[in-house]
């Protein structure tokens, strides 16, 4: 028997009405409901670790940008130290935010109501008019500080959560991380972001674009058409549902609910040239397609940062697309140019709740560090053409979400069902050496139904 | 009239632009004002029309068409807002032709199309120093309705343009830096050309 879920919503709606755990459906409901989105922000966004950005946009000390965890707007922040902080952009005298610039360099943050000054690991400097304790009589001033938040950097992206005591960073990620590495851990310099993210807001609930981001690998084949005709992915119009290009792989993923879609480099090798694989050391493997935003020069890190089992999956069967739970999407993918180069694209994405009924959909680009500038002027633009604001496969998708939100409103709409019924079932492929929920094959449900069970267990405890 | 894309996420390297970057003004009402105004209308028509083969035919094909973010800035820094390091567009000619045959092809976004009119105003015009080419500064204000919803999305901006004459009489763009007054858009996607 399955758990009793402990949600309950004001008209007796419990979380096992909303998310059906056996017959793998989820009501539309709870794409727009207000009572539900309360709750989400206390027991998802108040607890799990969220995604606010890349060291490399602080470098120096003093250096800052705001951003939000779900709708706390929060500073980040580089101290004197080199540490990294976040704190609760809100000032604990009167309630007005601290900072009001995206970004900058400030060593000391000052409110501009009242005058309290806070050091940029969110201490509590001090009141103005100092002999007259206007931060109050017996006070101790330790306790004015700005709220902080429990930070992580991994492989240069800055995590935060409110969970102080919660789980650390690598439990969150579970079995992920050792498939994670391959995207963020992997060369001596790391990643780079090259500029401060897009940022636009769609009329949908973030969990719209964050189911998706649980690995729908199966909406590229018709949504995403255009990236077969255009020949991209190795298809032709004619044979879109035939050949299923990228439909085939293995999907990761986990019971944190995040997920990654790795697919045979042969296959993406054959959009280029046509030659065999087999029989090819890893590292002509990895000389023939190397890895998006990876040069031939940077191979030999791959090999010092990463583990041999590792290497060899990114050689062969490199993960591409997927998901952290839970509001990130991940597109670390392949990107032949008109001009023949195929430096790649690298980019992920925050669905940053904003009420029920909107989201910020927030766009980092990435390079590495060591890659050379032409190569990074090229990342640039093939990630702004493909992703984001005006990318040509995310437009189609800001096209749907804002559709399925206004069905999740109708009284009889609600009711219906979001199906995760087309599913695979764990199994560990052939001489596969990482860890985790495999799906091999087809793309499936599995991840994305993987996604809703940690939304599911979050849910559940108060 | 020129700007460089410099890879670095630290956002002060930006460059703060001002009026008209040329000296030589044309003047509002000089049959070269008139011609260029007509330009921008007629290329504002075929936008809105979707006759996206008679806008290509108005681009250069050493075409810069490039939109950077927009940030909140503060202090020091408060008119240094336009980041030149991101963009909402980074693109030359042969990518907006993948864009406008996807869009007559294969692209969900845009089918059902959106209704778009774009209103330019507050056009000023100079030299550039290359014979028989012009600075041409405008706003652009787009009102979008999409589907059955009543309230329109809408979109305003600076356009800085080079527009350059060419053989046999007209003008083509030779560069678009399109300067939207968003942070964050309210339009859920850029599939239409600003």
């Amino acid at each position: 028997m399955l758990q009793q879920a402990s949600l309950v919503l004001r008209d007796g709606t419990t979380l096992d009405d909303l998310i059906m755990r056996d017959t793998n459906e989820v009501s539309l409901r709870v794409m727009t409901d207000e009572e539900l989105y309360s709750h989400e922000m206390e027991r998802i966004f108040a607890k799990t670790w969220l995604l606010l950005g890349h060291e490399s946009e602080i470098p120096k000390s003093g250096d800052f940008i705001v951003r939000d965890m779900a709708e706390d707007n929060v500073i980040i922040a580089r101290d004197r130290d080199g540490s990294v902080n976040v704190t609760l952009n809100v000032c604990p005298h009167r309630g007005m935010r601290v900072c009001l610039g995206e970004a900058g360099n400030k060593p000391i943050h000052q409110c501009i109501y009242h005058g309290w000054a806070f050091k940029p690991n969110g201490d509590f400097i001090g009141a103005p008019v100092e002999r007259e304790k206007m931060h109050g009589n017996n006070v101790d001033k330790a306790t004015l500080g700005l709220k902080k938040a429990r930070v992580h950097l991994y492989g240069g992206l800055i995590f935060a959560t409110w969970n102080i005591d919660g789980p650390s960073f690598d439990e969150y990620l579970g079995d992920i991380k050792y498939y994670m590495d391959q995207l963020f851990c992997r060369t001596d310099n790391g990643l780079e972001l090259l500029g401060p993210p897009q940022r636009f807001v769609l009329p949908c609930n973030w969990k719209v674009p964050g189911e998706q981001s649980g690995s729908d690998g199966f909406h590229t084949l018709t949504l995403h058409r255009s990236l077969m005709e255009g020949g991209v992915m190795g298809g032709t119009a004619e044979s879109i549902y035939d050949q299923a290009p990228g439909m085939y792989g293995v999907d990761v993923s986990c019971e944190q609910g995040h997920s990654l879609r790795c697919l045979e480099a042969e296959k993406t090798f054959k959009m280029f040239a046509d030659v065999p694989f087999e029989g090819k050391s890893v590292e002509e493997r990895l000389n023939l397609l190397t890895p998006p935003g990876i040069t031939k020069e940077m191979i030999p890190q791959l090999f010092k940062n990463l583990s041999a089992d590792q290497v060899e999956q990114l050689a062969t069967i490199p993960p591409q697309v997927g998901g952290m739970f839970p509001n990130i999407l991940i597109a670390f993918i392949f990107a032949p140019r008109t001009d023949g180069g195929s430096s790649g694209a690298l980019a992920l994405h925050t669905y940053v709740p904003r009420g029920p009924n909107q989201v910020e959909f927030v766009n980092f680009i990435f390079a590495e560090k060591d890659a050379p500038e032409q190569m990074k002027r090229d990342m640039l633009q093939n990630s702004v053409q493909q992703t984001g604001t005006s990318g040509t496969i995310e437009q189609d998708d800001a096209d749907v979400w804002p559709v399925i939100m206004r069905n999740a409103r109708g009284g009889v709409s609600k009711h219906m069902t979001l199906k995760y019924q087309a599913l695979h079932g764990h199994e560990r492929p052939e001489g596969w050496k990482g860890g985790g929920l495999l799906y091999p094959g087809f793309t499936k449900d599995d991840t994305q139904w993987n996604w809703w069970m940690a939304y599911h267990k979050l849910m559940s405890e108060a | 009239m020129t700007w460089v894309t410099k890879s670095t996420a630290a956002p002060d390297s930006t460059t703060i632009l001002r009026g008209l970057s040329s000296r030589k003004r044309v003047p509002l009402g000089s049959e070269i004002y008139n011609r260029l105004l007509e330009t921008l209308y007629d290329e504002a028509a075929a936008l809105d029309e979707r006759r996206f083969d008679d806008w290509i035919a108005m681009l250069s094909p050493d075409l810069v068409y490039q939109a950077p973010i927009r940030m909140t800035r503060t202090g020091a820094n408060r008119d240094r807002d336009v980041m030149r390091t991101m963009f909402h567009f980074d693109d030359d000619y042969t990518s907006i032709l993948m864009r406008t045959g996807r869009l007559q092809k294969s692209a969900w976004a845009e089918d059902p199309p959106s209704r778009c009119r774009r209103f330019i105003t507050n056009v000023r015009v100079g030299e550039c120093d290359a014979a028989g080419e012009y600075e041409v500064v405008s706003y652009l204000y787009l009102e979008r309705s999409r589907g059955d919803n009543p309230h329109n999305e809408q979109l305003t901006a600076e356009r800085r343009d080079v527009w350059r004459a060419v053989d046999g009489g007209g003008y083509v763009l030779a560069k678009r830096e399109i300067i939207v007054d968003q942070s964050v858009l309210g339009m859920s996607n850029l599939a239409v050309f600003l």
